[in-house]
């Protein structure tokens, strides 16, 4: 058993637990965040992606007791942001969401990029993507919603 | 003012699903639930001796085929699969028993200890087990052969595909009263619900179904949770309290149902003046272990034996065959992705045997409007293949491209495609079978909800059946409202298969709508329903395999820009163009999401994705194995659409969801063949396989 | 009763090892997969467990005296961004899964699960890579090429752990690395390849050749390698059938779910071709 602190979309949380529980649930049973989802439970499809330390991270391969000290969000906190607003709207706007069940995955891959690189090109889109699979939309009109948030969010990353 | 519906809305669903409020069904918190895990064959054929099960702790409980109070049977169109396997086993990880607890790593650990002993019987790979048998010809095809002035024959093979949705398959059960509730990823409300009525033998009010948010089925989620329905329903039944049935990815991937794999051997006669006088063909699928709707997905290959082309005459053989492996389904295009990859490549290498342009050959034999069909009905409505084959020559400029990667060592090859897609039911389906209904409620504050079974998996059916109710009403889209359907207050509009979603169900909305705007009264509540009449000009005779299989038909081109990278036989697709006819777009958006993401899964079926089945297991079993396309893998896309509209569907809409992943693979197989300059017979064309081609294949 | 210790520090962590058996985690994105079970509940760690990733002492890099020194637990897109490390590891670890793996895996932890397959590996052994174990009682440097002696197996002790991956820098004329997977990202290697050239005087100063994905461990032949000391680039290319002779006999791979021994083979020594045919 251990005691884990972090803090969980800007509130401190204590997490008293295995320290082997996967971060993926923690977050989704522990506090009842439904936002990210298993979709394969390996790190292949991206769908349980959360930032840590602004970063995407997978986590249904991260463990509860490397949670110790850092800032994680979810896609309930990002969507809290103005930036998650220039997202959503760029989204909308390309018909980039059908099933919606990468989506969360993908906002937070598309924060995780921009973030880090503000305009990036298409080649560096899709790196920022590639660890997110989709099975409807073939990628491009996603890869064409971070383009549009790209440029509507100008000098917000 | 007449507005065009084509123009895209902001989908109903865009907020929930961005923002991470939709609730899929393992989001569903329900106090007190169970959870259930399968205990599964060990063994690929043979029978059960005896289980010995742990002692079971308070509070978990064993389901099995001695608790279903109805029939021990899943309902498809073939009733053959146990809803628990009773003796006889007959894939790998058959369902046995569910064990059922409050404490997963207890479940887990009573699983392991299950003692299950065995009896092996020889299993089956081969064709020899024949579970369904088909024949049919058109014109005098035996004539066509002995007058023949050249005979050309080749055999072809497609894989299996997983449709790797990204949300696994699952439902939830629990009692209200003595009824039982199931929740959770599925197509067809309805398909599940008359499943349970069958395995519980109870009556049809004691069976609620709802549908939550729904990640991904194309075809996956058809019938193949119907077993999990049963099951479910089943142990709700015996123990009364709410469980939950979620099934593990690998789990998923390992006994869902997959693609058919596919062995097909074409025939043509051609004449002396380079005609294809008669195409004969035998169209052979791998059913796995049980039938289920095999025969269904079998019918679709063989009414499309002729491809895109008018052949005279026609003599068509199918079988599905059984075999002791993972049973094959329900997956987009549902045996028109096989019978279309066989035909375009037998079409293009009966052109490249005879010294002809292979698409000259190809628009010389394209159907006409009034032409006859492969089982002798009619193509009555006007069909502009000739437009879209010179548009996506003109966009992708095909002909200069050719030329260019033929000269020297290029390994770099374009390919071409042209198919349709049959809308809707085969023949009578939607009349004797079906018989949809569809139902509007408008309220006080004239709200108007759509009540149907339509069920939105990604295809946006909640947003563009709102847009028809919206413009027929001429109300604003924010008035109209499609709940998530739950069968307690729905119609049956049939089940979300077939392409029939728009072209049928929304062409009745749309009667419903009209009906409702003629009768509107501003602040009083109105309920209207509608019926489905069939057209009393398709007739089809199932058993001969003769009329109008379908009422309507969406056509399409593929073209596609490959290169093969010399040293590791790689294929990277550089670009690709697609044009279609699909009658009138609903919503341009989402028509354009559903061509990129249609071709893509087709691409990836003809070069990428790859299941091999050794000894009755699945080899590539998870997500890391099992390769599906990521960002990195897709090429540019250009989508185009011609409008035609149909005079039978709502806005001149026709199906739409499966067209698009039809032509991918043989697009993709015939780039690589003229890139390698080797013939391709089978899919998936891998860079093992394209080894092998270049080494010891022929030209 | 099982052990779950989040050590604060370097020494903290070495005491535990020395005193018991414990399974070191880092990011933990291969031992998470390994040890799977049923989704919500813990994962099946049986071990003793350390918690090494939030060590600062083993964060970092440090180049200093020809030689890049990279902490056990550096993250690899930290590596990978950082202008001292040299550009073939940068590749191969650009290559490797995709951000969200890269944001929290590890070269410790990539060398310690010792796949046949491991992405880093060829180059790091390229590079004549060494590591730094540490126990309680004091350190060792092990090269690389010698820490990992089959699949899956190293040569670490049970009190040890990796604190330290050391790459000394070379300027090499010309290098190369190449990754065949089944798709452009997120996919496990079928075959890989790393080969870098230094030239001196028109000569052959130092050659190195690595393969990965198509043996027990990565492929590498010092004496074969040798041989080529001295001599011309044009040599070097005539000679070419002497070193295809010569990796056809090392090379082994296996026919597995991603792909068969024919195809790997093949690839392997075609990239070493191409390799050899464009200096």
């Amino acid at each position: 058993m251990a005691i884990i602190k972090f803090t969980l979309n800007h509130k401190q949380v204590i997490v008293n637990g295995d320290p082997n529980r996967r971060l993926l649930d923690v977050i989704r049973n522990d506090f009842n965040l439904k936002g990210l989802k298993e979709g394969c439970g390996e790190g292949e499809c991206g769908a349980c992606a959360v930032l840590i330390n602004h970063q995407i991270v997978n986590s249904c391969l991260y463990v509860l007791a490397n949670a110790e000290g850092k800032d994680i969000v979810t896609i309930e906190g990002f969507a809290e942001t103005k930036r998650f607003a220039v997202i959503k709207s760029a989204f909308e706007t390309a018909g980039a969401v059908q099933c919606g069940f990468c989506t969360p995955g993908m906002i937070i891959a598309t924060e995780s990029l921009l973030n880090a690189n503000p305009h990036p090109s298409e080649a560096e889109i899709k790196i920022g993507l590639s660890g997110n699979l989709c099975r409807c939309t073939g990628y491009n009109m996603i890869v064409e919603a971070v383009q549009i948030a790209m440029k509507a969010g100008e000098g917000l990353w | 003012m007449e507005k065009d519906i084509s123009v895209s809305v902001n989908k109903i669903d865009n907020f929930e699903k961005i923002s991470g409020q939709a609730r899929y069904v393992n989001d569903i918190e329900i106090p007190g639930a169970l959870y259930a895990k399968t205990f599964r064959s060990p063994i690929v054929s043979g029978e059960i001796v005896s289980i010995k099960i742990p002692t079971l702790p308070q509070g978990y409980y064993i389901v099995d085929y001695r608790d279903v109070p109805g029939k021990n049977a899943v309902k498809i169109i073939k009733d053959d699969m146990p809803i628990f396997a009773e003796k006889t086993l007959r894939y790998y990880g058959e369902p046995i028993l569910l064990i059922i607890g409050p404490d997963k790593t207890i479940i887990q650990s009573l699983i392991n200890q299950i003692i299950i002993d065995t009896t092996l019987t020889e299993p089956i790979y081969d064709e020899r087990n024949i579970g369904v048998n088909y024949h049919y010809e058109k014109g005098n095809p035996q004539a066509s052969f002995a007058e023949a002035n050249r005979i050309i024959e080749y055999t072809y093979k497609t894989g299996y595909q997983e449709q790797a949705y990204i949300e696994p398959q699952g439902l939830i059960g629990y009692p209200e009263g003595d009824r039982i509730t199931l929740i959770g990823s599925m197509q067809c409300p309805y398909y599940i619900k008359n499943a349970v009525i069958l395995a519980l033998g109870c009556r049809p009010e004691q069976v609620r179904i709802i549908q939550p948010a729904v990640g991904g089925a194309f075809g996956g989620k058809e019938e193949f949770p119907s077993l999990l329905g049963c099951q479910l329903a089943v142990a709700v039944k015996k123990i009364q309290k709410p469980i939950r049935l979620i099934y593990e990815r690998e789990e998923d991937i390992e006994v869902t149902t997959k693609r058919h794999p596919s062995i097909i051997r074409m025939k043509a006669a051609v004449d002396k003046n380079n005609n294809i006088t008669a195409i004969a063909s035998d169209i052979r699928l791998d059913g796995g272990a049980y039938l289920g709707l095999s025969n269904v997905v079998l019918s679709r290959s063989m009414i499309a034996s002729t491809g895109a082309y008018t052949i005279p005459s026609v003599d068509c053989s199918g079988i599905v065959y059984l075999t002791n492996t993972v049973p094959t389904g329900a997956f987009r295009g549902f045996g028109a992705p096989q019978i279309f990859y066989a035909v375009e490549m037998f079409v293009n290498h009966i052109a490249k045997d005879l010294g002809i342009d292979p698409l000259e050959f190809k628009l010389k034999h394209l159907a006409k409007q009034g032409d006859l069909t492969s089982t002798s009905g009619t193509f009555r409505d006007p069909i502009l293949m000739n437009e879209l084959v010179k548009r996506a020559l003109v966009i992708s400029d095909y002909r200069q491209k050719c030329e260019k990667y033929q000269i020297g060592d290029t390994l770099r090859g374009m390919g071409i495609s042209l198919f349709f897609h049959g809308c809707g039911f085969t023949g009578s389906g939607e009349a004797t079978i079906i018989k949809a209904q569809v139902k509007l409620h408008k309220d006080e504050h004239d709200f108007v909800d759509i009540l149907i079974a339509a069920v939105d998996m990604g295809q946006g059916v909640r947003t563009t059946i709102s847009k028809i109710v919206a413009n027929t009403l001429d109300i604003p889209l924010e008035k109209v409202r499609f709940p998530y359907p739950d069968t307690d207050n729905i119609t049956d509009s049939g089940p979300t298969v077939a392409s029939r979603t728009i072209m049928i169900v929304g062409g009745l909305v749309d009667k419903a709508a009209q009906k409702m705007r003629k009768e509107w009264q501003s602040g009083k509540s109105a309920t209207v329903i509608e019926n489905y009449v069939q057209p009393d000009y398709i007739v089809w005779d199932e058993a001969t395999f003769h009329g109008d299989a379908y009422p309507a038909y969406s056509w399409g081109v593929n073209i596609v820009d490959v290169s093969v990278d010399k040293i590791t036989n790689q294929v990277t697709i550089e670009e690709a163009w697609s044009v279609y006819d699909l009658g009138k777009a609903i919503d341009n958006l989402i028509i354009k999401g559903q061509a990129e993401g249609g071709i893509t899964q087709g691409f990836a079926y003809g070069y990428l994705e790859n299941m091999e089945v050794k000894n009755g297991k699945v080899r590539q079993r998870n997500l890391t194995d099992y390769i599906i396309p990521t960002a990195l893998d897709v090429c540019k896309l250009t989508t185009e659409l011609i409008d035609n509209p149909y005079a039978g569907g709502p806005y001149g809409a026709k199906g739409a969801g499966e067209l698009t992943l039809i032509g991918g693979a043989p697009a993709v197989a015939m780039a690589i063949e003229n890139a390698i300059s080797r013939r391709v017979h089978n899919i998936p064309v891998t860079p093992e396989s394209i080894m092998e081609l270049i080494e010891y294949g022929n030209y | 009763m099982v052990k779950h210790i989040i050590p604060e520090t370097l020494s903290e962590a070495l005491k535990y090892l020395y005193q018991g058996d414990f399974q070191i985690i880092a990011g933990g994105t291969d031992l998470m997969v390994q040890n799977r079970s049923w989704s919500e509940t813990p994962v099946n760690f049986t071990k003793n467990m350390l918690y090494c990733f939030d060590l600062l002492e083993l964060k970092g890099i440090n180049v200093i005296d020809g030689r890049v020194e990279i902490g056990a637990m550096t993250t690899l897109e930290t590596i990978m961004n950082h202008p001292g490390v040299p550009s073939l590891l940068c590749q191969a670890i650009g290559e490797m899964a995709s951000p969200a793996i890269r944001h929290v895996a590890t070269l410790a932890g990539n060398i310690g699960n010792a796949s046949p397959a491991g992405d880093s590996l060829p180059v790091l052994i390229l590079y004549d890579a060494w590591v730094e174990l540490r126990n309680m009682a004091g350190f060792r440097m092990i090269l690389l090429k010698d820490l990992i002696v089959g699949p899956r197996k190293t040569a670490m002790h049970p009190e040890e752990m990796i604190v330290k991956i050391v790459i000394p820098i070379h300027n090499f004329d010309f290098e190369s690395y190449i990754k065949v997977g089944g798709r452009k990202a997120d996919a496990i290697a079928k075959v890989s390849f790393a080969g870098a050239v230094e030239i001196e005087d028109d000569k052959i100063a130092d050659i190195r050749l690595t393969f990965g994905a198509v043996g027990k461990t990565v492929i590498r032949n010092e004496t074969a390698e040798g041989a080529w000391i001295g001599m011309t680039i044009t040599e070097l290319k005539t000679g070419i059938w002497r070193l295809i002779d010569m990796y056809n006999q090392l090379i082994q791979p296996i026919d597995d779910q991603r792909s068969n021994k024919y195809y790997r083979k093949t690839v392997a020594i075609n990239l070493m071709k191409d390799f050899i045919d464009r200096l």
